[in-house]
């Protein structure tokens, strides 16, 4: 455990020089943002709305989306994929580090400075459409948000770490991943409310994984799901298969794996 | 003037050709590269799609006027990956390994330079492709159009390259003063990707900031403005006063810069 704390503590050490890179990016998605908050805002000043939303649901829908775009979604799978590519790989057969929790460590201590950022930005913009802004009212709710945000970080890492672990059996991983994290946006509720898609759309992205990421935090802070409970059960239980997952997928990677460039 | 310009038509002839070369050596990248262009198109059109599932119009946009407004943001970036964009995704790995130096030293512009030496077709082919195709989609479920847009239409596509080659040139740019420009290309990304949005929902500072400042309400939705009838005359020439600032301004900033630059080799 010892060993892991000090690779939090170097990580965070270093995701500070990054600062500057992290503010780009987090300009660049708080504008897309933005752009859809001017959006909802002119499809409901037109007397149009959109499903059973209120347009103060739907902003605190993407203000919350874009907090949880930093605070939940993993990506380390792109230094996976170099470390795994280069080569570098090589050296962790050799060290007393288990490879899943070097990354989750990794991932963890990463998005702490992001996370840090985020909220400021979240609370800057939060500020200007300060009449859109809701919260709930219980504790509860908020707990259990809370909750959901913490499992969704795992599940967030699970996913992202089995994408990586393809680069084992795939060369060309990137334009894969690349695609395979469109769709998990996508299924996510990233880009719209998941209850806004037709039946069809809607029924599919019950029975996937990739709704406790964003839709279901959110749907418990609206207030939309009354109990939360089972579907906290199901994430649950995903969470344990893609821990599995993961670990079936490493190990026979690790077999697989011939040092490429090494 | 002339004569430059023909010399740098030249250039850009010689170095399309290499480039498309390299291009054909991996053909099986080149077609995962379009598919995957053509899947992501996809899920934009099904997104505005779901959205017009619960509303008529977006700010006076009806579904096929929008679709209209995907297929030229295609067509645009299609246009910058055959001129530029590459180029400037590249920039950031040339200055760590300080290959920039060769920019620096040959008899022409650093820009241009560097915006021919990656030229790429495959890159964002597959948006171009089905960009063309959701316009003629677009128009065929229009009545209010008509032949004499197209070369409006044509001129004001170059106008938004401008833009958007003024707009990475002063983004870029910063990568002399921070080395590091990967994450400096992920706010042109988001430039280009919020940029499918009718420009008409912006309001107030919104607005300004937009059209003048962070001018994604040109890109796209000018030209489409113009192929629906819905443009003024006014609008254009305001936006190729625009055009012109942006391109002014870029280079000026990128010659600033570039005084900036101290090479990583020496």
């Amino acid at each position: 455990m010892k060993k892991y704390i000090t690779l939090f503590h170097i990580n965070w050490q270093n995701s500070l020089q990054y600062r500057f890179s992290l503010f780009v990016y987090i300009g660049g998605y708080s504008l897309y943002i933005g752009v859809l908050l001017y959006l909802w805002s002119a499809i409901y000043s037109e007397g149009q709305s959109v499903g059973n939303y209120t347009l103060s649901q739907l902003t605190t829908y993407y203000i919350l989306q874009l907090m949880i775009n930093s605070i939940i979604f993993s990506y380390v799978s792109w230094d996976v994929i170099d470390n795994i590519k280069t080569g570098n790989f090589s050296n962790f057969l050799t060290k007393p580090l288990d490879y899943y929790m070097y990354w989750f460590t990794i991932n963890i201590s990463g998005k702490m400075l992001e996370s840090i950022f985020i909220i400021i930005t979240a609370g800057i913009i939060s500020f200007f459409v300060s009449d859109y802004i809701s919260f709930p009212e219980h504790l509860s709710t908020k707990l259990y948000f809370l909750a959901a945000v913490i499992l969704g970080i795992i599940l967030a890492f699970e996913l992202d770490f089995c994408i990586g672990m393809i680069t084992f059996w795939l060369t060309q991983v990137r334009t894969f991943k690349y695609m395979l994290q469109t769709m998990i946006l996508f299924f996510a509720g990233a880009m719209l409310p998941l209850d806004l898609f037709p039946p069809v759309l809607t029924k599919a992205a019950e029975f996937l994984p990739f709704r406790y990421l964003v839709y279901f935090p959110i749907s418990i802070y609206l207030g939309k799901i009354e109990n939360p409970l089972p579907s906290f059960g199901i994430l649950i239980v995903w969470i344990l298969i893609f821990f599995i997952l993961s670990r079936v997928l490493m190990s026979r990677g690790i077999k697989r794996y011939e040092a490429v460039g090494a | 003037m002339l004569r430059i310009i023909t010399r740098y038509l030249r250039l850009y002839k010689a170095f399309l050709f290499q480039s498309l070369k390299e291009d054909m050596t991996y053909r099986s990248n080149f077609l995962t590269l379009v598919v995957m262009d053509i899947g992501l198109v996809s899920i934009s059109v099904i997104l505005f799609k779901v959205i017009y599932g619960h509303v008529n119009t977006i700010a006076g946009w009806t579904f096929h006027q929008s679709i209209i407004l995907i297929g030229t943001v295609g067509i645009v970036r299609e246009m910058a990956y055959l001129t530029f964009r590459r180029g400037f995704l590249e920039l950031g790995n040339h200055i760590r390994t300080g290959t920039f130096d060769i920019f620096m030293v040959r008899p022409i512009a650093s820009n241009l330079h560097l915006a021919m030496r990656h030229l790429s077709l495959s890159e964002s082919l597959g948006e171009g492709i089905t960009g063309i195709v959701l316009i003629v989609y677009g128009l065929i479920h229009l009545n209010n159009w008509s032949w004499i847009s197209f070369p409006l239409y044509i001129l004001l596509l170059f106008n938004s390259l401008m833009v958007y080659y003024g707009f990475s040139l002063i983004i870029n740019s910063i990568v002399f003063w921070v080395v590091r420009s990967q994450e400096l290309n992920t706010i042109i990304y988001f430039f280009m990707e919020t940029s499918r949005y009718p420009a008409d929902i912006y309001r107030g500072i919104g607005k300004v900031i937009f059209t003048f400042i962070i001018p994604i309400g040109i890109i796209a939705t000018v030209p489409a403005s113009a192929l629906t009838g819905r443009l003024g005359w006014d609008f254009a020439i305001l936006s190729l006063i625009i055009g012109i600032s942006f391109l002014g301004i870029g280079l000026f900033v990128w010659k600033m810069s570039i005084e900036h630059y101290s090479s990583a080799s020496g």
